[in-house]
């Protein structure tokens, strides 16, 4: 298959991939861009949310998402979400509220978290379920994942 | 509990958990590695049948394939299995499951493999398939096995059940069913396996049991053990379903034949097919009970599908024998289990291990029972309870943790009150239930289990655990590194832990069975007490000073009436003259002959439990069907907390396992012959399910042989929550449903 350039914003930084036009942005992302922290957990069929990153603002399942279709936009992963080497709130209240176990769904839990607060600063308790049903944990429970959104939200608020 | 600690019982933060915010955690597949292969694995597209051809030929035209790989390539064992091994890394001739692997692909490229992969064409003599326990022993049913389909068949008799039924002056007959559900970790299996020049392999795997991995890969490829070298990764979640090397061994044997670094990584869909499941039952109980709700006799008959493979299925029947009078003391039991093999997808251990089984039975029984009787279910429960010295029908007595029966119930009795006086939504009809419950930790009786752990004092003063079992996600390093903490009275943060290398840590066996606090707290604080001995012996030789007068406190070195010395000086110059401190020690489970049973099957008794009870309250939609779990309590009994976050942390997430198991989930074989394999048909719950009100109420009755009195907790949330919530259902609806899960359709067709 013939490959396409494609040019996008990741992290921030401006990057350039030759790739299949078939490849989707999380394999790109894992296994040409080097950056492994955004996680599969079914096989690309978009039912997980463990590959959760946000595109322009919203949080979409980078399993389902093809390459070809980031050109020009501006891509954020787990990797680019400490700035200067300062923990977003969200990755400080996933640990002390001890919303991490395995931690395997824990990058999409928290890009899918983001773009939550990202849209509304202050959301319920009843809204961060609904922001999140799409993002699947095996471990938690979930009751500490929503205790440490609402405390980062509390956080972001503050500052 | 007033008692000063150093980091006992206090929510300290997981080190690991940094990593894994940031995305820097490297689980298996995310580990670079130089000039990486691919392995793609080929599987049966039928239930059962012979192999007639495999034929590899298209296949091996793909470019980059540089081998297919069938049984005939397997140099040693041609099966492997936990408990019989059974179990053919890659069909010899008799296909027993759908999804079963018949060849492995080793390509550059991932697409390359898989492309290859769908290009082996395979011909077979399909046979009738057997798809369910009771089928699968009737005499018409066509063999996995030569020596037929039944495993395990079980019968625990004590006193006199005919004279039991006899004094009952009432008897309540029902039948339950449970489904086949999967552990559904989100990382699915995986291995990366390197062909060394030296002819050894090194192996990173997801998996529970690394020690295991090494021994099972070594007899597949016919070498000697010391050859492989096995790593265990940080592993996403595990829940008893990475208690099989199926992969390990896939990935070993690829890079063994190709001499190279061969990656192999399971769909989601390859995961539903096969690895192993929670087993689906059949019972029938029939309880006898005197009118004031005194329980006088229980019979009971349960069928257990293992699927294609035993893998632990034998071992799972035990605990689901021992847990069917659930916590109750009953005089006159007749018990009976089989266990079968079926063309199912393999069954395993799963969180609970046979007890999620016998507790949805058994406490929805209770509840049948009360209503029969028009008594309040907590009274029936507290009529029939085991205390404490009481000897239960495997004949083993239960010491003090069952005092933590009585307060489970009585906390239960104040939450349903609350719980009680909530009005429903407009249209809803609400009701609460509880359920009680008892899951023993170990291996069982007979089975040896000891656990190795280590520990070494480095020259800066912090100290490293060499910790022998892995951490599955739970939080295992954190509670060892506090129980090393507490032990040698530094800060955890002084603490660290080293990932496990079967080269070089320590056998600290399988992390399972709600022992991982017991056994590894136990043999690390036995190490921490060995490496301050070696502390006093090193600065009595060091500060020329008689030992007697050296005393140790708080990672100082005390010289009585004066000077106080930081360990780092101590262990910095006993380096300099070539001296470690390091330590390692043991701990077995203990069985002691004169209180454990002989004559029962080997896994057979367990002596030690974990009790608790779970409180459910729903909204049923009745005219939907459907239902909302509005609050969960959840009272457990950990014998002492190590992580407050780390406990709160396993009951939640058992508890929504249990939920799951109650309301959702099911692995069904669908009319078109295929299973439910993926995440779209098999529903988990998501964070809209999980009651919005979750409390948890942790009670602290110590065991006695348990580090700082700690016992388990990962697997004793799970079992009560399904019966909890179908209780609850009938008390709000007035349907009892006897088969999990709890459907819309069920509901409404009650």
């Amino acid at each position: 298959m013939k490959s396409i350039q494609v040019s996008f914003i990741l992290n921030g930084n401006d990057v350039a991939v030759s790739s299949a036009p078939n490849r989707t942005l999380l394999d790109v992302l894992r296994n040409e861009l080097g950056l492994p922290g955004t996680k599969d957990a079914c096989s690309g069929e978009g039912e997980c949310g463990a590959c959760t990153v946000i595109m322009d603002g919203a949080a979409v399942n980078s399993c389902l998402v093809f390459i070809g279709q980031v050109g020009g936009r501006s891509v954020e992963t787990i990797e680019g979400l400490a700035t200067n080497g300062e923990y977003h709130p969200l990755q400080r209240t996933f640990v002390e509220a001890g919303a991490v176990q395995c931690g395997y769904c824990t990058p999409g839990m928290i890009m899918a978290s983001k773009a939550l607060l990202d849209e509304k600063s202050t959301p319920s308790d009843a809204e961060i379920r609904e922001g999140l049903s799409g993002n699947l944990c095996r471990c938690t429970g979930y009751v500490k994942i929503v205790d440490a959104v609402r405390l980062a939200a509390e956080e972001l608020a503050r500052d | 509990m007033t008692e000063k600690t150093i980091t006992l019982g206090k929510s300290e933060l997981r080190k690991d958990a940094w990593e894994k915010v940031t995305g820097a955690a490297h689980y298996v597949a995310d580990i670079p590695h130089d000039e990486v292969l691919y392995g793609a694995i080929v599987r049966s597209t039928i239930h059962h049948g012979r192999l007639l051809s495999v034929n590899v030929s298209a296949a091996n035209q793909v470019p980059g394939v540089i081998e297919v790989i069938t049984s005939g390539d397997i140099p040693g064992d041609k099966a492997f299995g936990a408990l019989i091994h059974d179990q053919p890394p890659l069909v010899v001739d008799l296909v027993r499951h759908l999804g079963e692997p018949i060849a492995l692909v080793i390509a550059e490229t991932n697409l390359a493999a898989h492309k290859a992969a769908s290009l082996v064409e395979i011909e077979y003599k399909q046979v009738e398939p057997v798809h369910d326990a009771v089928g699968a022993v009737s005499s018409e049913a066509s063999r996995l096995y030569a020596e037929g389909n039944l495993i395990s068949h079980y019968e625990i008799k004590d006193g006199d059940v005919g004279n039991g039924f006899s004094d009952a002056d009432i008897i309540v007959e029902e039948s339950f069913s449970v489904p086949l559900v999967s552990p559904a970790y989100m990382e699915t299996e995986n291995a990366v396996a390197r062909w060394n020049a030296d002819e050894t392999l090194t192996v990173w795997v997801s998996s529970q049991h690394p020690f295991i991995d090494q021994l099972e890969i070594a007899a597949t490829l016919g070498i000697e053990p010391e050859k492989i070298q096995v790593k265990s990764a940080i592993v996403g979640g595990a829940f008893g379903g990475k208690e099989d090397a199926s992969i390990a061994i896939l990935a070993s044997l690829g890079a063994w034949i190709v001499k190279g670094t061969v990656k192999l990584v399971n769909t989601r869909q390859e995961s539903f097919w096969a690895h192993p499941k929670r087993h689906p039952a059949q019972f029938q109980l029939k309880l006898g009970a005197k009118s004031d709700g005194t329980i006088v006799a229980l019979k009971a008959k349960a069928n257990v599908d293992t699927g294609a493979f035993a893998s632990y299925g034998p071992a799972v029947g035990i605990i689901l024998t021992e847990t069917l009078a659930g916590s109750y003391r009953v005089p006159n039991v007749d018990l009976e289990t089989i266990v079968a093999y079926t063309n199912g997808p393999l069954a395993g251990a799963v969180r609970g291990f046979g007890s999620p089984q016998s507790h949805f039975a058994i406490e929805s029984m209770i509840d049948i029972l009360a209503a029969k009787i028009d008594m309040d279910p907590i009274e029936v429960r507290r009529k029939n309870i085991l205390r404490v010295g009481d000897k239960m029908f495997t004949g083993v007595v239960v010491n003090e943790t069952a005092n933590s029966l009585p307060e489970s119930l009585k906390r239960a009795a104040e939450v349903l009150q609350q719980f009680d006086a909530i009005e429903p939504a407009s249209g809803k009809v609400a009701g609460s239930g509880m359920a009680l419950v008892m899951q023993s930790m170990g291996l069982g009786a007979k089975v040896p289990d000891d656990s190795t752990q280590g520990l070494e004092w480095l020259p800066d003063g912090s100290v490293r655990v060499h910790l022998g079992s892995p951490d599955l996600g739970q939080g295992l390093t954190m509670t060892a590194e506090q129980i090393t903490a507490e032990t040698l009275e530094l800060p955890y943060e002084k603490i660290q832990t080293l990932d496990i290398d079967t080269w070089e840590s320590p056998n600290g066996n399988v992390t399972c069975a709600s022992r991982m606090t017991y056994m590894v707290g136990n043999a690390l604080v036995d190490a921490a007490e060995q490496l301050k001995a070696q502390m006093l012996t090193q600065a009595a030789r060091l500060l020329n000073q008689p030992q007697e007068d050296l005393s140790y406190k708080n990672g100082e070195v005390i010289i009585t009436g004066g000077e106080r010395i930081a360990v780092r000086e101590i262990v910095s110059r006993a380096a300099d003259d070539g001296i470690e401190l390091k330590s390692e020690a043991t701990f077995s489970f203990p069985y002691p002959e004169e209180t454990t049973p002989q004559h029962l099957p080997i896994g057979m008794p367990h002596v030690l439990f974990c009790f608790g009870a779970q409180i459910a309250r729903v909204e049923v939609d009745p005219e939907l069907g459907t239902v909302e779990v509005t609050h969960l309590t959840a009272v457990h009994d950990v014998g002492r907390v190590i992580s407050r976050q780390g406990v709160e942390g396993q009951i939640e997430g058992g508890a929504s396992m249990g939920l799951g198991y109650a309301l959702f989930e099911e692995m069904a074989l669908k009319e078109n012959g295929q299973w439910v394999d993926s995440f779209t048909e098999y529903l988990l719950p998501t964070t809209k399910d999980m009651p919005p009100k979750f409390e948890n109420i942790i009670l602290e009755i110590p065991e006695e042989s348990g580090p700082f009195g700690a016992k388990g907790i990962g697997e004793v949330t799970v079992p009560p929550t399904a019966p909890a919530i179908a209780n609850a259902i009938y008390n709000a609806s007035g349907i009892r449903v006897r088969s999990l899960p709890i459907t819309p359709e069920k509901l409404i067709t009650s």
